[in-house]
């Protein structure tokens, strides 16, 4: 592992910003939608409060056991092997969301502004142009992330900006939306689009000290949302609550529909460029951070060279489901509400374990 | 074995040409003319194709048409697109298209939703695009058209709309509001109303420049499109019209819509043989309080505020400089709005029994989640039985750029 303690606060701020900020472009507000309507953009902020204490929890854990990441911390805490399984749980996690998100991600690319590449070639050519972003290793991907962040951040504004004159407020109302109950479920079920930020707890050494780690990862976790609450409440008030519930991808039609002023029309392949950037980024951290979950599970001394198989697992995986509408509609529905469960009750349980035995008086 | 991976990464930017296709090879449809045929579920799809050569000054000598009309039958747009490609050299492409016209007789038939819900499917057309009525059919729409300045289709109607919907004689009419409207299930969407069959000048019409609907404008000379007033869809179904003046209102009223200036005349307050002209200007929304009530009529309360610029006082009477009669004029304007305004609000309370508005969106806070909000029904309780209120207030009377006209007695002496 390439790690000379270069990391600092705004790298970290950087990395994590762009991996959670991202879901505010995929397909996941469409999925929200289906049960809550206009009442979409208060999901994340419920699923954010929920899973918050769990997170606290988990940094206040890594805190006292110094030296460790979250594996590691795992194995401390509940022996060797019920770490190594909680470990592994959330390899499992990062799998699947690399399957799942990588295929929505191809997807998104192939119908809106590839209609004859074929899908193969193209996830051929995703997912090598992340494995040589992820090869260069977690300082580099830093150093990209921090780069990059301004012109991401520029063009996400912009995005917004030129959008809101059509943005009509009084679409948020009813304000519960399908129902304060259906809010609260969902809130809680979908409460994994923020499990991610459990992930990034593995670089929790990589920093120069570990202070700058924490901070950089909960300013990025409440910017995060912010940009995510902003997006999600700008589709329900530009499309209203029937037409978000049939938009696939609301951030590209959102993109198609802009124009800078009259004579600009049909600029979404400027956003496109950004986006694409912000995409292949937070599948290097996402790749990289996996294979290094991987690598602290069975005791690797580099876990870089795993990188590859790793790669090609997700893009066999991800060509599998041949129905996209329904890989995201059926089997992440599922598989968010049954993580969710798991990533608010897990650093609980971790707590109250190391609470027992006495290891947090220190 | 560097030489190999070179090699590797020219093959991996070649895979970019996948959908490679030069500017050449691409027929670019602006307008897409729909119209019923006598089979069900076969339409016939008119597509005028610009040629983007015309007009650029890099080519100037090239003689070809500026245009290509072309019609075919097919299921839908996408699958008719390529049925034309039998006898379209290039490719068709949807990217520019500026409108969908569909004939008025297919905007009156249920089938209309089938034909225009292709359009959210496909990434090709794109939300803004302008939702059009034709009177006739539209391939003889669009087969009619002959603009004698502008000869590029593109920008003819994107400059004759955009002027249209700039003074508030055709409302706009975008697929994305269309959707967000019929789907909504409230309120009314206005679609732009055309024809290029002149009429007639209607009789017994009082002089108001706006008061038609397309075809009616007396015109002489320049082509034979025109773009007035709107085809009001209830359901994804054309049920009316509505004549320029009527849609003008429906901009004063909505807040949701942008307007510019407006130019209307009223008979002058004290002289009536003379008209008086004047701009109208809201500066600010229009405000829209909804007061719900779920066992008696709903009360909506609208004030709208708007700047006066008098243009032109033909009749020469020093509004200017008199304040009673500056006061007079102002009350004029009001009363003469008001009157068309509660005229249009009865029309569409009872016969069309929602509000060409959208409205619908300020009743919506009173509800606490959509079930709530659908139950109460706006299309058949709501707004049918709601008591409406308009107030236009006038923030500011202006005279342009002449404190006092000339005095017809001093000139002529």
């Amino acid at each position: 592992m390439q790690n000379n303690g270069f990391l600092k606060t705004r790298e970290i701020f950087a990395i994590a910003l762009i991996f959670v900020s991202l879901k505010a472009t995929d397909s996941t507000p469409t999925l929200i939608a289906q049960k809550t309507q206009n009442a979409t953009w208060m999901v994340p902020i419920i699923s954010f409060l929920l899973i918050l204490p769990s997170f606290l929890l988990m940094i206040y854990l890594l805190k006292k056991y110094n030296d460790k990441n979250l594996v590691e911390l795992f194995e401390a805490v509940t022996g060797k092997w019920i770490g190594k399984l909680l470990g592994l749980v959330i390899f499992l996690f990062c799998m699947s969301a690399l399957m799942f998100e990588s295929r929505n991600y191809i997807d998104q690319i192939k119908v809106l502004y590839f209609h004859n590449s074929p899908m193969e070639i193209m996830f051929f050519l995703f997912i090598g142009v992340v494995f040589f972003g992820a090869k260069k290793g977690i300082e580099v991907i830093g150093f990209t992330a921090w780069i990059s962040f301004p012109i991401i951040q520029f063009t996400a504004i912009l995005v917004i900006v030129l959008i809101s004159g059509e943005v009509i407020i009084q679409r948020a109302f009813p304000i519960f939306g399908s129902g304060l109950e259906q809010v609260l479920t969902q809130g809680y079920s979908k409460a994994a689009i923020f499990g991610e930020l459990f992930v990034l707890l593995i670089a929790y050494n990589a920093t120069k000290e570990s202070r700058m780690f924490r901070k950089g990862l909960l300013l990025a976790a409440f910017v995060g949302l912010i940009e995510i609450v902003v997006f999600y409440f700008v589709y329900i008030t530009v499309f209203d609550y029937n037409s978000i519930q049939k938009a696939a991808f609301p951030f590209h039609d959102i993109t198609q529909f802009i124009s800078f002023g009259n004579f600009f029309t049909n600029i979404e392949t400027v956003f496109m460029i950004f986006w694409l950037f912000a995409a292949f980024l937070k599948f290097i951290i996402l790749i990289y951070f996996t294979a290094w979950i991987f690598g602290t599970i069975f005791n690797l001394k580099s876990f870089e060279p795993i990188l590859l198989p790793i790669s090609l697992l997700t893009i066999l995986g991800g060509i599998l489901p041949f129905n996209s509408g329904l890989t995201e509609l059926v089997y992440h529905e599922r598989l968010l509400a049954w993580l969710s469960l798991f990533f608010i009750a897990f650093p609980i349980v971790l707590w109250l374990i190391a609470w027992k035995k006495g290891e947090l008086k220190a | 074995m560097k030489k190999y991976w070179l090699l590797m990464i020219f093959i991996l930017f070649l895979t970019g040409c996948y959908d490679r296709i030069e500017l050449e090879q691409q027929a670019y449809v602006i307008i897409i003319g729909v119209d019923k045929t006598d089979r069900e579920g076969i339409y016939e799809y008119t597509f005028q194709i610009a040629n983007p050569e015309v007009g650029t000054s890099a080519n100037g000598g090239s003689s070809e048409p500026a245009t290509e009309i072309v019609s075919v039958e097919g299921g839908d747009i996408l699958s008719a697109t390529n049925t034309a490609n039998a006898f379209v050299a290039k490719r068709m492409t949807l990217d520019h298209t500026k409108a969908i016209v569909a004939s008025e007789e297919l905007a009156r038939s249920d089938d209309f939703m089938r034909v225009i819900q292709v359009a959210t499917r496909s990434p090709q057309l794109r939300r803004t695009i302008q939702l059009i009525v034709s009177k006739e059919r539209a391939s003889e729409f669009v087969n009619n058209f002959e603009p004698l300045i502008e000869k590029r289709p593109h920008k003819f109607y994107q400059f004759l709309l955009q002027s249209g919907q700039e003074i508030g004689f055709v409302p706009d009419a975008t697929l994305h509001r269309f959707f967000q409207i019929t789907e909504g299930d409230a309120d009314l969407f206005l679609g732009i109303y055309t024809t290029t069959i002149l009429e007639e000048v209607k009789k017994n019409h009082d002089g108001v420049e706006d008061d038609y609907i397309a075809g009616e404008v007396p015109q002489q000379g320049g082509t034979s499109t025109q773009f007035m007033g709107s085809a009001v869809f209830k359901e994804g179904k054309m049920i009316d019209t509505l004549t320029g003046e009527e849609t003008r209102i429906t901009y004063m009223l909505d807040p949701t819509v942008d307007m510019e200036n407006i130019m209307a005349t009223i008979k002058d307050p004290l002289d009536p043989n003379f008209l008086i002209s004047y701009q109208y200007r809201q500066k600010k929304k229009p405000k829209i309080s909804v007061d719900y009530h779920p066992d008696k009529p709903t009360k909506i309360n609208v004030d709208v505020y708007f700047v006066l610029e008098v243009v032109a006082i033909p009749s020469l009477i020093p509004y200017p400089s008199d304040t009673e009669k500056a006061e007079k004029l102002q009350q004029a304007v009001i009363d003469t709005l008001t009157e068309k305004t509660d005229e249009l609000i009865k029309k569409s309370q009872t016969e069309y029994e929602s509000d060409p508005f959208y409205w619908s969106l300020y009743v919506r806070s009173a509800f606490k989640d959509i079930p709530e909000y659908e139950k109460a029904d706006w299309h058949k309780k709501i707004y049918p039985n709601a008591e409406i209120d308009v107030h236009f207030h006038v923030q500011a009377l202006e005279f342009g750029k002449t404190i006092k006209d000339f005095d017809l007695r001093n000139v002529r002496d």
